[in-house]
């Protein structure tokens, strides 16, 4: 569980990941610059626990992809063991920021970062930060299932045995969790050995996040987990993100707002590269603050 | 509107057209290419086999059955006997020399069998003296060059014939020479005695090559010469070189000569002779001369052969081929597929990259020939100080070697980057993400690189043409000898200056090897690639 680097303005504290302890020592500057949903916040008594819970914490953040800006200046916090969904129309940098928080913007070159992005208070974009360990503590599910071609089992195998397991036992046992946790147990129990890309497309998606669980992630990241498939397989989907929360950290990238609606306890709203509003979801779909939320939820544009 | 869609229609028709005719020009180029090669081919495999195959199989390759040869070869003797009994007869009349020789051989003789009776010394001389008187007239009968001088000079020798005291010695010879030579001198010109001298070598020889050294004749030194005939079709025509005379003629007065076949049997050859029979004896009996026998020799494949290719197979030459390929592809496949991996996971997209993918499109078009002279200069000259299997190798992994990085950078970059993302998601490193997910996706499009790369460097002759190929060998035990090849043997074949006359189906045969060792080694690899490929779809 070790991670290399402490947040750089919080030098004094020892990194860990367990989520409640360490950035919290700053609540009231996180709390001004909290984007958009800054003035109902206080308001609300969740919002402290909230606070102390946080995960993620975007500070000023930017990227920029050569001279242009991917996302812009963006400030807010991710709450622990929620769905937190991310909205926006296209190219607003939704993905983007999502992709940044484990760093999967690094296969593109020329980008570059500035501002705070932390995990478990450990900036991301620090230069001497292990991505073993952080990818490993961010899991990602993208948009279209990207099985590896090989078997079920080597599938949810993969990332364990990266992290040095090798026990025939103990990843039997890995697999078997994470099957039942993704909902896929008992349709693929008999037949592990068979190849994932012979599973249909929605039992792909959940392999997918099986595999993702495999790596014991603190937060999962979705890349519009459901964009490829049917209304069923996104239905299944949905079920298992509403028992995963219980565990999981979970941030969804979504362009379907009742999929949002339903599944999500926070949202956040992207337009242009920047954070438009951020707040509960309740709140955000019933009675937005801002105009462009407004009008993008009411159907205006994107 | 209508006429727009007409031509429309007669576009797309055109289209389907050329495209469909195409594919068919394609097939019937395919064939024609093909079916002679194959079928020409095949004669090095299918043909009609001759005693004499079987002789040089049992004596050369060690295989057959040796009681059952040994009746054969006895029966074949006997069958071929009366050809040799007519030349023998025959060439008596004609070479004097020898029967002068030979006369002069029995009157030594004479003379020991007298001394040895302890013939008293003046009866002796007396004795020598008729015998010389005889010898003396023989030789002059066989130095006369009309039919009448030689007949009485004939006549002469064979009055003494009832002599009490040549009876039972060695002189007794002289008569029946005088006899034989009568009837020579009965049926053939004496005048042109040089002429049929002459013919009659023709004669000898296209019998050498049809029956083999006479069974009383040394083995010959050199293998090709030792057998005659071993196939039906290469003894039809050696068969032909017996049968006619070629002679150049004057058709019509200052005009070129002209080249003719005449029959052996004709009055301007040997008609009228005592060589006459001999060909009819010949044409009708080749059955029991040559006991044909249809053969498949599928151990043209495995087998040796003698010195020059003239008998056996090209089993060295196969094994030479799989040798160097194999070798070329160790070298270039393991190389070729970290090079591409480093271009595209690693090089990025810079100048220096854009002049190294330009190097290796350029190299892939460098003529082959070129490999062959900087494995010479370098590999031959310089690293292993002489031509060797390693070296032929390495200089073929050079010449595929771009292929190589081409098709695999090609097909690395085709797995979609979704995968990669897959895989460092979930915290793999980048050398781990390309072993385990981006190489076995990538493996199909690979192997393709490598199919068309084996194909080549097995049918290549150029780059081994100076770095380690032998026209004649066997496989050497060790990388630093020398090996024949498939394709240096039928360059060999092709630029040498008797086997592919003399052996047509060698040739053939190695060219139908070569095709089908390749056409096998890709049907290996398309069945390997359709596994894998199966294994990824998962269906």
């Amino acid at each position: 569980m070790e991670v290399s680097e402490p947040m750089p303005q919080t030098p004094e504290k020892k990194p860990d990941l367990k989520p409640a302890e360490p950035i919290g020592s700053q609540p009231s500057s996180i709390r001004i610059t909290a984007g958009a949903g800054r003035q109902d916040r206080p308001s609300t008594a969740s919002g402290v626990s909230c606070e102390s819970s946080s995960i993620i914490r975007s500070k000023n953040f930017s990227l920029y992809y050569g001279q242009k800006a991917g996302v812009k200046d963006i400030t807010m916090d991710i709450e622990s063991r929620m769905v937190t969904a991310i909205i926006g129309p296209s190219g607003c940098g939704k993905s983007t920021f999502l992709r940044s928080i484990n760093r999967m913007n690094d296969l593109i070159p020329h980008t570059r970062a500035e501002g705070v992005l932390a995990v478990n208070g450990v900036n991301v974009y620090d230069k001497r930060i292990n991505l073993v360990h952080l990818r490993q503590q961010v899991g990602m599910v993208f948009q279209k299932p990207n099985p590896f071609a090989k078997s079920i089992y080597d599938n949810i195998t993969y990332g364990p045995k990266l992290q040095g397991i090798r026990r025939k036992a103990l990843l039997d046992e890995i697999t078997e969790k994470c099957l039942r946790d993704a909902a896929l147990w008992e349709e693929v129990k008999d037949d592990l050995s068979k190849s994932a890309l012979a599973l249909s497309g929605g039992q792909q998606q959940r392999l997918c996040i099986a595999r993702t669980l495999a790596t014991k992630p603190k937060v999962v990241l979705m890349d519009e987990p459901c964009s490829a498939l049917d209304p069923l397989a996104t239905a299944k989907i949905e079920d298992l993100i509403g028992q995963l929360k219980n565990e999981y950290t979970i941030v969804i990238v979504t362009h379907n707002m009742q999929q949002a609606a339903r599944i999500s306890e926070k949202t956040a709203f992207f337009c242009l590269g920047e954070l438009v509003e951020y707040g509960d979801t309740g709140q955000l779909f019933t009675n937005p603050e801002k105009k462009e939320t407004e009008d993008y939820i009411t159907g205006r544009f994107g | 509107m209508s006429t727009y869609m007409t031509i429309r229609r007669a576009w797309d028709k055109v289209f389907t057209i050329l495209s469909g005719g195409s594919v068919v020009i394609l097939g019937i180029l395919l064939v024609i290419v093909l079916v002679p090669m194959l079928g020409k081919g095949c004669s090095a495999v299918f043909f009609r086999e001759t005693i004499e195959f079987r002789k040089m199989e049992f004596a050369e390759l060690g295989r057959g059955d040796e009681q059952k040869l040994k009746e054969e070869v006895a029966q074949v003797t006997e069958a071929r006997k009366p050809i040799y009994d007519l030349i023998n007869n025959f060439s008596e009349g004609i070479d004097t020399e020898r029967q002068r020789n030979r006369a002069r051989e029995m009157y030594r003789l004479y003379g020991e069998q007298l001394r040895l009776k302890n013939t008293p010394s003046e009866q002796y001389s007396e004795y020598r003296g008729r015998a010389k008187d005889l010898r003396n007239l023989l030789q002059d009968a066989y130095e006369a060059i009309d039919a009448e001088t030689a007949k009485s000079f004939l006549q002469k020798v064979l009055e003494k014939r009832n002599d009490p005291i040549f009876q039972d010695t060695a002189i007794s010879e002289y008569f029946h020479m005088a006899e034989r030579y009568m009837r020579t001198v009965e049926t053939i010109d004496l005048s042109k005695r040089d002429q049929y001298a002459i013919a009659l070598n023709e004669v000898q020889e296209a019998l050498k090559k049809l029956l083999g050294p006479r069974p009383s004749e040394d083995l010959p030194p050199l293998a090709e010469n030792r057998y005659g005939a071993t196939r039906w079709d290469l003894m039809q025509r050696d068969l032909d070189h017996l049968m006619y005379a070629t002679v150049w003629v004057e058709e019509e007065p200052g005009q070129p000569l002209v080249k003719k076949k005449i029959p052996r049997t004709d009055p301007s050859q040997f008609g009228g002779t005592e060589l006459k029979p001999l060909f009819g004896t010949v044409k009708n009996n080749l059955d029991a001369i040559f006991r044909p026998q249809r053969r498949f020799y599928w151990q043209y494949f495995i087998d040796g052969s003698t010195p020059g290719h003239f008998f056996g197979g090209v089993g060295p030459e196969v094994l030479g081929t799989l040798l160097l390929s194999i070798c070329a592809m160790l070298f270039a496949v393991p190389l070729g597929i970290i090079s591409a991996a480093y271009l595209v996971e690693c090089g990025g997209n810079n100048f220096v990259m854009k002049v190294i993918r330009t190097c290796i499109n350029t190299l892939a078009g460098v003529p082959s020939i070129v490999f062959g002279l900087f494995g010479l200069a370098f590999f031959v000259l310089v690293v292993f100080g002489k031509p060797c299997i390693l070296a032929a190798s390495l200089t073929l992994g050079l010449l595929v070697l771009p292929v190589v990085i081409r098709a695999s950078e090609e097909a690395i970059r085709a797995v979609p980057r979704t995968y990669k993302e897959a895989s460092l998601a979930l915290g793999a490193g980048r050398f781990r993400t390309f072993v385990m997910v981006i190489l076995p996706a990538a493996m199909p499009g690979i192997l393709t690189g490598i199919i068309l790369s084996v194909s080549r460097a097995a049918g290549e002759t150029a780059p081994i043409l100076f770095t380690g190929a032998v026209f004649f060998g066997n496989v050497p035990k060790s990388l630093m000898g020398q090996t024949p090849a498939l394709s240096y043997g039928i360059h060999g074949i092709a630029t040498g200056d008797r086997v592919g006359m003399q052996m047509p189906h060698q040739q053939f045969g190695m060219v139908m090897t070569l095709v089908l060792l390749v056409l096998c080694l890709n049907m290996a690899a398309i069945i390997l690639r359709a596994r894998i490929s199966k294994k990824l779809r998962g269906y």
